[in-house]
């Protein structure tokens, strides 16, 4: 039994336009996956394929006119999704953790940071105050913060990218998680302090046990880090999988895409990935293969909803031509 | 929303893009996104009948004095009463509509007619100019705006047409301040770089290209700019400046009103005041909706 | 020495806004209509006779020598004589600036006490009942008259139901007020424990203070709605949701977060709050600041209208100062700046 299992997972955006419309942004269709502990999985994919709003969805954070709309989320044993928040407060920050995109604006501006960690401690998991504090030293130490005595006592605006990021992480060891999710947690920062962050999650991962989704849209982030890939693409997960067994043999023509469409100098740097045209349009997605407009292989097939495929065992990938989509040249229509 | 969830979503969206917009849809869109900005518009529309109508609606002359009837209580002949010189309140309260959008309407055009071309000029060209206009407009602000229209209107002579000028003069910074800020975040944007490029005098840019694009703001303050216009202008005229009593305008009524107040006449004074507020309330509330809908960061609140 | 260093810069940021301040009370009566030569010579007055008091009032002088003159005496403290009272004024000014404050103290407090609040518990739950209902409330505050509410509340409460004493002023004619020693009837009252001052300066004071409050609050309430939901939507607030604070540890961010904008605007709005009190003291014959403003424009005595309008302008410098100086201290990021 996976640590979290996401399954058929679906959130719309509903509202109504000014000629009093409903208007629905399908946001995330049909989202499956799972990960097990001590496990990195990493989620790519282009601005809007619905990385983030994955997590959101999982976690309980949506907000109107953002809507959960059908599938389940399994965490322990416990499902996500059909908590309330009271009870989503207990397991987010505790057995949940997460590291966001902008930790100096995350992090509140009017408490020291050393505050900040025991206040997450003292919230999930109480005890004296002292304890707290113990431990907020101990997980600045382990993150990698040096002097953490005086650090804890600084304000965050007087943290570095790098540093403030150090803290996020400490921030979410604070009650021992058992799932970390981080999204998209070197973007903004200067290369080499990418490298040491993610050298110093993949380590803590490794040392505690936790099972971790990364969400990125560097494909390189997800080559040198993670055990397992799940590409997204308009709201559905295309393709998952081993990172070596879908970096060697693309089972979607997307994903291959995309691993061509990344050389070396564009790992880092560029916000995201866009080849092969525009991104799809949410409120209105072609019928059958949502790719299909943008694929170079499309064929009269992909009029019809594809069917998910496995290649090899735990490689899966949603086209009716998965694995050999390239051999599979009918004439257009 | 439940007939999108339980047929197949896309299927209903496309069906829905693909219909034309019916002026109804839009009408009840508006007032959904909105209620209290379509009620403010009833309201402002109310009063425009009546100030457009007053010569068929006021069952008598507001100035004609029944000397014989003078503070009258409220009764049948004479609905809001009568008062301290025998002058029929209901038709002085219509009539007082007629000032309300007189006043209101040419001093927020002036302060638009003023206040968008400073403010594109200052945020266009930027630098010194810009420096010391904002720097003026700052310099301003430490006067309590009711105080200072007084002043200037007591010491440049009390005529409605003054009452007017002055109004307008001293909330032109508001407008321009608005499309200072939107030229500011315009100036560097993809088009303007292109229309520069390509040649266009300094005059075209600013109002074919810029001033379409930054008066959105502006038009947004229109009606708040209109609340406060009407609200100023009754204040001078309740404190005896600018109108004078016995005009029928709704400060100038209060102000006669004043002093009945504390020997019971309260009709004399309750009415205009009434009329008075439940106008800059609609103005207020429309102003409101307004901002609602021309602001895609309110409307995505909704 | 930081400290010091912010408070000093600040002081002389002042100073280019404070001569302006001066230019334009200069100008409001040097453009003014009311010509005081015509005025002082009297109808039957000879060229001459004009040109003397001219040249007595400086009038010859160029309209920059004019303004140098003039500033030079308000910065000596003389600010002319003011015909209605025959008195420096100055003295009339500072005379009131007590009585005007203690209503615009109490006022103002109360309607941020209110407002605040309010407007926390409408972003809270935007567009939810108390949302909507509060926020209709408040655009209606933004729509009454200040002094038709005065007058009305006079009418109810003093002529219908009797609860409240005659609006004449701040204590009842029939009591003594107490020696003076801050200048406030209620505290020189209490301080001195002289009950029946106190009580009479405390009913004079009840319905003008209310309706300062409500007018106060109206804008408080918008204006703390939509900074608070900015707050809620900032990056502190999300990530600390997403760290499963609970919703009352949220709150209690969301308030210390929204804390600074709020205190910044009340300090902005401070201004036109001082012209809402100026119109209740004329009401209420609260014998003010505000009240000595008003008859002073309604009947064109000019050289107190000077002194007044100076006279609030400076008080909303100061005000801006101070508030300055508070965010400056609440602030841990300001010494960035």
């Amino acid at each position: 039994m996976s640590l979290l299992s996401v399954e058929g997972l679906r959130t719309h955006f509903i509202s109504r336009d000014i000629d009093n419309r409903v208007r629905v942004a399908h946001a995330l269709n049909d989202v499956s996956f799972s990960i097990d502990r001590g496990r990195i999985l990493g989620i790519v994919g282009e601005t809007g394929a619905g990385k983030s709003l994955t997590a959101q969805s999982v976690t309980g954070l949506l907000r109107p006119p953002a809507r959960v709309v059908g599938g389940k989320a399994v965490f322990d044993g416990r499902e996500l999704t059909a908590m309330s928040d009271d009870e989503l407060n207990t397991v987010r920050g505790a057995e949940i953790a997460m590291v966001v995109q902008n930790p100096r604006t995350s992090l509140d501006p009017l408490t020291r940071v050393g505050d900040q960690l025991v206040r997450t401690h003292q919230v999930h998991s109480g005890g004296p105050v002292a304890t707290s504090r113990q431990r907020a030293l101990e997980m600045m130490e382990a993150v990698g913060i040096p002097d953490p005595r005086s650090r804890a006592r600084a304000w965050p605006h007087e943290l570095s990218g790098g540093m403030a990021q150090r803290i996020l992480i400490a921030m979410a060891l604070m009650n021992a998680p058992k799932l970390l999710i981080a999204d998209e947690p070197t973007t903004g920062l200067d290369v080499t302090v990418q490298a040491q962050i993610l050298d110093l999650l993949r380590d803590l991962v490794a040392r505690l046990d936790m099972a971790t989704l990364l969400i990125t849209h560097d494909l390189g982030v997800v080559a040198h880090f993670c055990d397992e890939i799940a590409v997204m693409f308009a709201g559905a997960i295309v393709e998952r999988g081993p990172v070596r067994e879908v970096f060697r043999n693309p089972a979607h023509p997307y994903t291959a895409g995309l691993i061509a469409a990344t050389p070396e100098r564009l790992r880092s740097g560029e916000r995201s990935v866009q080849f092969g045209g525009p991104p799809p349009d949410l409120y209105n997605l072609p019928k059958g293969c949502h790719y299909r407009p943008r694929c170079p292989f499309a064929g009269a097939a992909c009029h019809a909803a594809p069917p998910e495929l496995e290649t090899t065992p735990g490689h899966r990938a949603l086209c009716h031509f998965a694995g050999a989509f390239d051999r599979a040249q009918e004439p257009a229509e | 929303m439940m007939t999108a969830d339980a047929t197949d979503p896309r299927h209903e969206t496309q069906t829905a893009a693909e219909a034309p917009p019916r002026l109804r849809d839009r009408v009840v869109g508006l007032a959904r996104l909105s209620p209290t900005g379509a009620a403010g518009l009833a309201l402002i529309v109310l009063f425009a009948l009546l100030a457009l109508f007053s010569g068929v609606l006021m069952p008598h002359d507001p100035v004609a004095s029944y000397t014989d009837r003078i503070l009258q209580p409220p009764s049948a002949e004479h609905w809001f009463g009568t008062d301290g010189n025998g002058m029929d309140v209901f038709s002085r309260v219509i009539y007082g509509a007629r000032f309300g959008f007189g006043i209101a309407i040419p001093a927020v055009l002036l302060s638009v007619v003023i206040g968008v071309p400073v403010g594109l000029i200052a945020g266009y060209r930027g630098g010194y100019l810009d420096e010391v206009l904002m720097r003026f407009f700052d310099g301003l602000r430490v006067f309590p705006s009711i105080i200072l229209a007084l002043a200037v209107v007591a010491a440049t002579g009390q005529s409605l047409f003054n009452v007017i000028l002055v109004l307008g003069l001293l909330d032109s910074p508001v407008f321009a301040r608005v499309v200072r800020a939107e030229v500011l975040s315009l100036r560097a944007s993809v088009f303007v770089e292109g229309a520069v490029a390509a040649g266009n005098p300094t005059w075209r840019i600013l109002f074919v290209h810029i001033l379409p694009n930054a008066i959105q703001g502006a038009l947004a303050q229109v009606a708040v700019r209109a609340a406060w216009a009407v609200r100023i202008s009754a204040t001078l005229a309740f404190l005896g400046v600018g109108i004078q009593a016995p005009t029928p305008e709704w400060g100038a009524m209060i102000r006669q009103g004043a002093e009945f107040m504390v020997t019971g006449q309260w009709w004399v004074g309750v009415f205009p005041g009434t009329a008075l507020i439940l106008m800059v309330f609609g103005l207020n509330l429309l102003g409101d909706g307004l901002q609602d809908v021309m602001d895609p960061r309110r409307r995505a609140a909704k | 020495m930081r400290t010091f260093r912010f408070l000093l810069r600040r002081a002389l940021m002042v100073i280019p806004l404070l001569v302006g301040v001066v230019f334009i009370t200069f100008m409001l009566v040097r453009v003014g209509g009311l010509d005081p030569v015509g005025q002082l010579a009297g109808p039957t007055a000879t060229e001459a006779e004009f040109a003397a008091i001219r040249e007595e009032l400086g009038l010859d002088q160029s309209l920059f020598r004019q303004f140098l003159i003039y500033a030079g005496n308000v910065l000596q403290g003389d600010f002319g004589e003011s015909w209605l009272s025959n008195r420096p004024v100055l003295d009339d000014i500072l005379g009131r600036a007590v009585i005007s404050l203690e209503l615009l103290f109490w006022g103002v407090g109360l309607g941020t006490l209110v407002g605040i609040p309010v407007g926390l518990r409408a972003a809270f739950r935007p567009n939810g009942r108390f949302d909507q209902v509060s926020r209709v409330l408040s655009l209606l505050g933004f729509s009454i008259p200040t002094y038709w509410l005065g007058l009305v509340t006079i009418f109810v409460f003093f002529y219908l139901l009797g609860w409240a004493p005659p609006a004449m002023g701040r204590i009842s004619l029939l009591v003594s007020p107490p020696p003076t020693i801050t200048g406030s009837y209620l505290i020189d009252g209490l301080l001195q424990a002289n009950w029946e001052a106190a009580r009479s300066a405390f009913a004079q004071m009840v319905l003008p203070v209310l309706c300062m409050a409500v007018i106060a609050a109206a804008p408080i309430i918008k204006q703390t709605r939509a900074i608070a939901l900015d707050v809620l939507s900032s990056d502190p607030i999300r990530y600390a949701r997403a760290t499963g604070l609970p919703e009352r540890v949220v709150r209690r961010m969301v308030l210390r977060n929204s804390g600074v904008p709020i205190l910044t605007y009340v300090g902005t709005e401070i201004t036109g709050l001082v012209g809402t009190m100026s119109l209740i003291e004329y009401v209420f014959a609260w014998g003010g600041l505000g009240q000595y403003g008003l008859n002073a424009i309604s009947r064109g005595d000019f050289t107190a209208v000077q002194g007044y309008v100076l006279a609030l302008a400076l008080f909303s410098v100061i005000v801006f100062l101070v508030i300055d100086i508070l965010v400056y201290l609440m602030e841990p990021r300001s010494d960035l700046t």
